[in-house]
């Protein structure tokens, strides 16, 4: 019978394919030498009293440690860093940051960061975490509130 | 029975068209008539003459009807092979583009915005050094639960 030869045929590529997704779910993805590092754009302001869903379980802490009324994320991105490489960040108003990796031991990441507004360095630090912990990072003005910088890395 | 109904019949015999009954009939007239024997003979002749002219005909042509066959039948075999390749390039042609998207997804996923929400584990942090050339920094740290803070004051807006 053709018909069910077809559909056999038709089937195997289905299976490989979920089976190379499935294989690929399964693959860490950062490798032990590399660190993940995420950040997250937020423009905290008096304009309203919103606050954006995508900050997670991080909204309460914001509300709690700033007077700010409303929270809004207006970038995040993620580069996937070795140690020693640097990864450039373009952050709102035209400011900058590079996170560098350095060695560090355990489940520790040691990043080294500088946050620049043109030729104008604004920040050099150096901060030890934990895989998949946080820092903020604010103060710099935009329109009407100011920019606070979610850095974390995993 | 006149001649022209025995014309009709002798052709109708020559065709195997007549019927049993009345055959007798026709040889009567036959037996009987001369020049209706000789058209019947003349008739009867020509079927086995044709067909051994057919059968010649069919000899002569037998090498060029083999050729054409031959070249029929490679024409089918062509075909069939490249229906098979087009088919075999068609069953695998899925996995370069399986493998294209696979690579897609490793090396663009990282970059992407649209993620789950922040759910950090820690705010422990380590603040090994601080710095700025234009703006006056300040560590702020409210405890172990809330996120340590590094705050930039940029002539005294913030």
């Amino acid at each position: 019978m053709p018909r069910p030869k077809l559909r056999g045929r038709a089937g195997a590529p289905a299976y490989c394919s979920l089976l190379l997704l499935l294989l690929l779910a399964a693959v860490p993805s950062e490798a032990a030498d590399t660190v993940a590092v995420d950040v997250g754009a937020v423009y905290a302001s008096n304009e309203g009293t919103s606050i954006d869903p995508a900050l997670g379980t991080i909204r309460g802490k914001l509300r709690s440690m700033f007077n700010y009324t409303s929270y809004r994320m207006l970038d995040r991105k993620r580069r996937s860093l070795s140690v020693g490489e640097t990864g450039e960040f373009e952050l709102p108003g035209r400011r900058t940051m590079r996170a560098t990796p350095l060695p560090a031991q355990g489940d520790k990441v040691r990043l080294s960061i500088q946050i620049s507004d043109g030729p104008r360095n604004l920040l050099t630090t150096t901060l030890g975490l934990r895989r998949g912990g946080m820092v903020l990072v604010g103060g710099p003005p935009h329109e009407a509130g100011v920019l606070i910088l979610l850095i974390s890395a995993e | 029975m006149d001649c022209g109904t025995a014309l009709g019949k002798i052709i109708a015999k020559s065709d195997g068209l007549l019927p049993r009954e009345e055959e007798a009939g026709l040889a009567g007239h036959l037996a009987g008539c001369p020049a209706c024997a000789a058209e019947d003979a003349a008739i009867s002749a020509t079927g086995p003459a044709l067909r051994a002219l057919t059968g010649i005909r069919a000899m002569e042509k037998a090498p060029a009807l083999d050729a054409m066959w031959t070249r029929v039948r490679a024409g089918i075999e062509e075909g069939r092979e490249t229906r098979r390749r087009s088919s075999r390039i068609a069953r695998w042609a899925w996995i370069p583009a399986a493998v294209a998207l696979a690579v897609a997804a490793v090396l663009f996923y990282p970059a992407g915005t649209d993620r789950s929400p922040f759910h950090p584990n820690s705010f422990d942090v380590a603040v090994e050094d601080v710095e700025s050339d234009v703006a006056t920094v300040a560590l702020v740290d409210k405890g172990e639960d809330l996120p340590k803070v590094i705050w930039i004051i940029e002539d005294a807006k913030t």
